[in-house]
């Protein structure tokens, strides 16, 4: 932790002798401070010739303590912010809504696993029209792989028959960022954090679904190897969308490519077992190129059984 | 931790940590000197540290209203995005008018099948000036195999040439004067060819290509022909085969956006045991099949080459026929007649 004197700046209490009296107890950065027993720091305080300054500057470092700490919330607190707060968007087609009690909720990180060419960037686009078009909020789209194609969710607004005003005021609500490696991705998403700590909610059309497609192809070069640096980058990406759907209620929407298991032919979710924990809900899509049919399937949800599944026909105008 | 994510190499990431510096902010409220001594790490690191801390804190709401553009505006770019095209026209029209820039593009199909014609038949294509409605842009090709035949691209540059005079013919009847500029000579002038014996030497080229597209700023395709070729054998760690080849691949797709070029990646096949049957698939594993934007894979259907769309995000999946000739890729002639089985 940082010593303490780099408070001094903002806290002109924390002077000099404040640091010399805390060194004289060993505490020289706020770590120990932190660890320091404060009833027999202040009782020492007392003692000193200039105790109130002492104690000051102590109940100065407790609040600076207490701003960085999260808040505490209680269980009505949370259902409150559920209800209030948390709505579920409708991810564009009805079989997934119905599938997934409503569709992606605000405030939880879904993920979309699939094989190469089984949907799930027809399923993020779909999810983006239909958010901008009906929910009326926007969406902020990460592209890593250059798939992004606004005519075709030029084409899922209600069929491509749309009045050119009505598609020009859903597609501006789209806003769509390339992002090739890991650094820029947390700059992006820093960014984004301090844009939408300064916006506060004014306009109607706050940011309501965040998409990375895909995240894999960002992670994958940097995981296994010899270090874990590529492990601890993926996890606080991870915690790091986590956040940002929880503090602005975004429904945040990632996807993840599958290998294959080897002998017994199964195939899994790409990025391991590390991975497995972050997003709340995932999904399986697969395709069956014969009939063209796509199957969803649930492998993990906070509040539903996995296993369940729902197919639907695949056509190609309109998913 | 955030100071996790600032691009350091791990033993002063490791130092930061333990000295407790584990936030933007706290590193952002220190000065050089005083970062240095307690990190034990020299002025000109810690400077650097701060820079790029500071960087992250205050400019990056800035760089992303720069960097967002909406839905909007991509959608008038999308429409006037040139193509590149097969000189085939069933295959033009299941590409939705040709190869597109700024994709990366993966060919791929049994060996034989035409894959290095279709390269070349690109690179020649490219520079097609526009008034005849081509891109008038240089090619790169980067040849892993040693399949690349300047004699077959100079049969196929002079073919497209002879095929720009007869239009000039029929449009400008009247005034014969308007003569190709274009020579085969100059067709050939424009391909920048590279020729790569080891799979370091292709990571190194491109790592390299950002200079020197960036020097030529007329490449408008950059060819790699194959793909998989260094990365089949000599290859023990299959982990850091697949961290190599995604690594490429943002590449690519970076080189491809940046530039505003098409990347076309040609692949060769292997067997892979799927639902109880052996099947063909693309070589380089499942990982590998995430690192391109579409995908056309090319097959034998009976004595005729087909074409198939597997992968794209706003074309149907469709199938075409081509055929190979002295004149490069054309339309399969046998696709205007239908064939009776008895």
């Amino acid at each position: 932790m940082a010593p303490l004197k780099h408070l001094e700046m903002e806290n002109p209490i924390i002077d000099a002798s404040f640091r010399d009296f805390c060194s004289s107890h060993g505490i020289l950065t706020v770590e120990d401070f932190l660890i320091h027993d404060l009833y027999e720091l202040a009782a020492f305080a007392e003692r000193q010739v200039d105790a109130d300054r002492l104690k000051e500057g102590i109940t100065v470092m407790l609040s600076l303590l207490e701003v960085k700490c999260r808040p505490l919330l209680n269980g009505m607190e949370l259902l409150e912010d559920l209800q209030r707060n948390k709505h579920t968007l409708s991810s564009g087609d009805n079989g997934t809504d119905s599938l997934l009690q409503g569709g992606l909720r605000e405030g939880q990180v879904t993920e979309l696993v699939g094989p190469s060419s089984s949907g799930k960037t027809q399923f993020c686009m779909q999810a983006a029209a239909s958010v901008a078009e009906k929910q009326e909020g926007s969406v902020f789209y990460i592209d890593t792989g250059n798939s992004f194609s606004a005519r075709r969710i030029a084409q899922f607004i209600c069929g491509s028959s749309a009045a050119a005003a009505l598609q020009k005021r859903v597609l501006s609500r789209i806003s769509c960022h390339t992002v090739y490696d890991i650094y820029t991705m947390f700059d992006t998403l820093q960014g984004l954090e301090v844009a939408l700590r300064s916006q506060m909610n004014v306009n109607e059309c706050r940011l309501r679904l965040l998409i990375v497609d895909s995240i894999s192809s960002l992670i994958t070069p940097i995981l296994g190897g010899s270090g874990s640096q590529g492990r601890a980058l993926m996890v606080a990406l991870g915690y790091l969308l986590k956040k940002l759907a929880h503090e602005h209620n975004i429904a945040v929407l990632v996807t993840n490519h599958t290998v294959g298991a080897g002998e017994n032919g199964k195939t899994k979710p790409a990025l391991g077992e590390t991975w497995k924990s972050i997003p709340h809900v995932r999904l399986m899509l697969s395709r069956d190129n014969r009939n063209n049919i796509c199957t969803i399937s649930i492998l993990k949800h906070t509040s539903m059984l996995s296993g369940q599944t729902v197919t639907r026909k695949d056509n190609q105008q309109c998913l | 931790m955030e100071t996790s994510t600032l691009p350091l190499s791990s033993s002063t990431r490791g130092k930061l940590i333990s000295a407790g510096y584990t936030s933007l902010s706290s590193i952002s409220s220190v000065s050089s000197t005083d970062l240095a001594r307690d990190v034990n790490i020299t002025e000109a690191e810690a400077f650097e540290i701060l820079k790029m801390a500071n960087h992250q804190v205050t400019g990056s709401s800035t760089s992303l209203i720069n960097g967002a553009r909406n839905a909007w505006d991509m959608l008038h770019e999308e429409e006037a995005l040139p193509r590149i095209t097969t000189s085939c026209s069933d295959l033009d029209k299941i590409l939705g008018g040709g190869i597109s820039c700024r994709d990366v593009t993966e060919i791929g199909g049994v060996p034989g099948i035409g894959k290095t014609q279709i390269g070349i038949q690109l690179s020649v294509n490219v520079q097609i000036p526009s008034e005849f409605g081509g891109l008038g842009g240089k090619a790169i090709y980067i040849d892993t195999e040693g399949s690349f035949m300047v004699e077959r691209a100079l049969q196929i540059a002079e073919a497209c040439v002879e095929d720009m005079e007869e239009y000039t013919g029929y449009i400008h009847k009247h005034y014969k004067a308007n003569q190709v500029q274009l020579k085969p000579k100059d067709i050939l002038e424009n391909i920048f060819y590279f020729r790569v014996c080891s799979y370091t030497e292709q990571i190194a080229l491109v790592n390299h290509l950002d200079k020197f597209i960036s020097e030529n700023k007329d490449v408008k395709v950059v060819i790699v022909d194959s793909i998989t070729f260094h990365f089949r054998q000599d290859f023990d760690d299959l982990a850091q085969r697949t961290r190599v080849l995604s690594e490429m691949a943002l590449k690519f797709m970076k080189l491809a956006k940046k530039f505003s070029l098409a990347v076309v990646l040609l692949n060769q096949v292997t067997t892979k045991y799927t639902e109880g049957s052996f099947q063909l698939a693309l070589a380089l594993g499942d990982s590998w099949s995430h690192s391109c934007t579409n995908r056309v894979i090319l097959y034998w259907n009976g004595d005729e080459r087909y074409a198939y769309i597997d992968k794209s995000p706003s074309l149907p999946s469709a199938s075409a026929s081509y055929t190979v000739t002295s004149r490069g890729l054309r339309n399969s002639s046998s696709s205007s007649k239908r064939v009776k089985m008895m």
